[in-house]
């Protein structure tokens, strides 16, 4: 089974939010959708999940068009929206009950399934709670629950990890991971947080102002960077003179200052090392560590953007 | 779309307060305004008479809708008249009555006439009694019945042709507040289209096996019902509560409000529609209904309108019809066919407003 989309595009009067998308899931794989807010994945996903047409292009289920017969795609769909998509004065129970309703399940069937979700996402002891009760995590959990009700054999969470505690993210990360094993759920992940999309997939696309700008398996995209070195600074103060000397040097490719923290992208071939306390010293700038790392996604995005993904 | 249904009702449950409240809120000001223009005018009355003559008379003059008779002894009559507390006082003799006031008014007139009436009516039962030998009460009860059930009846028109303008102090505050009110009841429920569509739950209701119409019939259906339950409420508690006469057509009422409530319906979606968030929303409604109800005769009777622009713009407006179609049934008492106009004009506005209504909030993307 595989879902694909075909040079998706979609335009907003004269913007075009999504340019020329071409993507596929095969069955049982986690694949990750990679990109700074703003990048077109909600509406490229959204397009995928047949809630809003395309300007142009195809989403196809086994190589057919599902564009106009979208019904067939939306049986072996689930979607986990960016918004918590709930009925905040029902319970969790409640809300399950109502949206398995609405996919036509009902009786012992619908009890069973309830009871299996609830399961599934850590909730049966809190089953009876109204949802406005409940803690940011606890509504994500629910909000990725009533997506699994139908059983989808795809599932598209986009960014279903937002706004909430570490211990809450770990959770769901780990959910997902769950039900991809156990159960040979193909998932679409999309999100700005580069550690999930690491732990999580198996294969990623990275999207920017609207069109994907690299794809491939982890390591793929990693190897963008095999002629690069990540060099992270930590320095007492950060001074400007010595931001901007940096941005002047022909070899330092890409400069971001988080806190006392400057990270660069240098060639391998070129020990940067010299270049770096020469530069300190001209601007009275202390280093309390440096340090050489193996390239990470946010570092092949930084390259590929000029950008961080949370900028 | 039963589903829907279910959801919305457990809801409801969850939250009848805005419901509890526009309905009390509407009992209220409905009854403050019914019942002060409904005050009677007190005349205090003593009489020369026995005790079961006395409350024979004051039985009959009770049934006045102008005037309130209050029995006192002579001294507390004079000295409510003299001081000017009461318009005029009556003393009740057996083939006659004494007016006693202090001067003349515009009500002594009018107070004279009818107990003027009243012993009249006493004195005819009276005599037919007398030339048939049939017991007074006996007698008593064919009159009422004859009076009640005339052979001819009389109509009075002017020469334009215009049927007699009649305004019901009573009932015109209770449906004109219920159709102002169910308003905001009807239209804040037809909003959660809009905000279910924002929260993304209408995306996933779209993802499943739901048809849209049944997702906006099931919404709409709701929004009617408690609508509709909300104005039939007011009714009862008025009709069965306060004792409210609906000149025997409560049920005809009851019928009536399904056109008002549909155009309702049809016109919330509109503006839904039309919104672009729940502020803008918020803003308009109140607006929207108040001027409504204002053009529409809601707040007070439209037969008192005389401004050609005013009588122009309320044809364009629901609640005209609504009251129209109320008021016709039950004060001017007009049949089914009569009422056949109002009633089309809801059911053409409610279908026009439905349909560009859905057309926009489908276009909107949220």
């Amino acid at each position: 089974m595989m879902l694909e989309a075909v040079e998706l595009t979609k335009q907003f009067k004269q913007t075009k939010v999504v340019n020329g998308v071409n993507l596929y899931l095969e069955k049982g794989e986690i694949v990750g959708l990679l990109g700074p807010n703003g990048a077109g994945k909600s509406t490229t996903i959204s397009m995928i999940s047949t809630l809003i047409p395309p300007t142009s292009g195809d989403v196809r289920l086994n190589n057919k068009s599902v564009i106009k017969e979208p019904s067939k795609l939306r049986k072996v769909l689930g979607v986990v929206p960016q918004e918590i998509a709930l009925y905040s004065d029902l319970s969790a129970k409640e809300n399950l009950q109502f949206f398995g309703r609405i996919h036509r399940l009902s009786g012992a069937r619908l009890q069973k399934k309830v009871d299996e979700i609830l399961e599934q996402i850590g909730l049966t002891d809190r089953q009876n709670d109204l949802v406005k009760h409940f803690s940011g995590g606890m509504k994500r959990r629910l909000n990725i629950g009533v997506a699994l009700l139908h059983e989808p054999e795809f599932i598209i969470m986009d960014e279903p990890t937002v706004g909430i505690d570490p211990q809450s993210r770990n959770y769901i990360l780990e959910t997902v991971k769950r039900l991809n094993e156990e159960k040979q759920m193909t998932v679409l992940y999309t999100s700005h947080y580069m550690e999930e999309v690491e732990f999580l997939c198996d294969r990623i696309y990275i999207m920017d102002k609207g069109s994907i700008i690299a794809s491939g398996t982890k390591e793929e995209i990693k190897n963008i960077l095999s002629s690069e070195n990540t060099v992270e600074m930590k320095v007492e103060k950060v001074q400007e003179p010595f931001i901007d000397a940096l941005r002047l040097q022909p070899v330092v490719n890409h400069v971001t200052v988080q806190d006392r923290v400057i990270t660069i992208l240098a060639p391998k071939e070129i020990n940067v090392f010299r270049l770096l306390f020469k530069l300190a010293e001209e601007t009275n700038t202390v280093f309390t560590s440096v340090e050489i790392k193996t390239p990470t996604l946010e570092d092949v995005f930084l390259h590929l953007t000029g950008r961080a993904l949370r900028d | 779309m039963m589903s829907i249904l279910a959801a919305k009702i457990r809801l409801f449950i969850r939250k009848p307060w805005m419901f509890v409240i526009t309905s009390i809120i509407c009992i209220f000001i409905a009854f403050i305004i019914g019942t002060a223009n409904q005050d009677k005018i007190k005349v205090p009355v003593y009489s020369s008479l026995s005790k079961h003559e006395t409350n024979e008379l004051l039985h009959s003059l009770q049934h006045s809708d102008l005037f309130a008779f209050q029995l006192m002894n002579q001294e507390k009559v004079r000295t409510l008249v003299s001081e000017g507390k009461v318009e005029a006082g009556v003393k009740l003799k057996k083939d006659d009555f004494d007016l006693i006031v202090s001067s003349q008014t515009a009500n002594t007139s009018l107070i004279r006439q009818y107990v003027q009436k009243v012993y009249r009516e006493k004195k005819q039962t009276e005599k037919i009694a007398e030339h048939s030998n049939a017991p007074l009460e006996e007698v008593a009860k064919v009159v009422n019945n004859a009076t009640a059930n005339p052979v001819f009846t009389l109509e009075k028109k002017s020469f334009r042709g215009k049927k007699a303008i009649i305004i019901d102090s009573q009932l015109q505050p209770i449906f004109g507040f219920s159709l102002f009110f169910v308003i905001y009841t009807i239209a804040f429920n037809v909003f959660q289209i809009l905000k279910e569509k924002r929260e993304g739950i209408w995306d996933r209701m779209i993802l499943s096996p739901l048809k849209k119409w049944e997702m906006y019939i099931g919404n709409l259906i709701y929004s009617f019902v408690v609508g509709y339950i909300q104005v039939a409420l007011i009714f009862t508690v008025f009709h069965f509560g306060m004792d409210i006469d609906f000149h025997g057509r409560f049920a005809e009422m009851l019928l009536l409000l399904v056109p008002y409530v549909f155009a309702i319906v049809a016109l919330s979606i509109f503006i839904v529609g039309l919104v672009k968030n729940e502020q803008q929303f918020n803003a308009i409604i109140p607006l929207i209904s108040v001027s409504m109800a204002m053009i529409g005769g809601a707040y007070w009777p439209l037969e008192i309108v005389s401004s050609k622009v005013l009588l122009t713009l309320s044809k364009f407006v629901p609640v005209t019809y609504g009251m129209e179609m109320l008021k016709g049934a039950a004060i001017y008492g007009n049949s089914l066919n009569d009422l056949l106009y109002p009633i089309s004009i809801l059911f053409f506005m409610g279908v026009v407003l439905m349909g560009i209504g859905i057309n926009l909030v489908e276009r909107r993307n949220v």
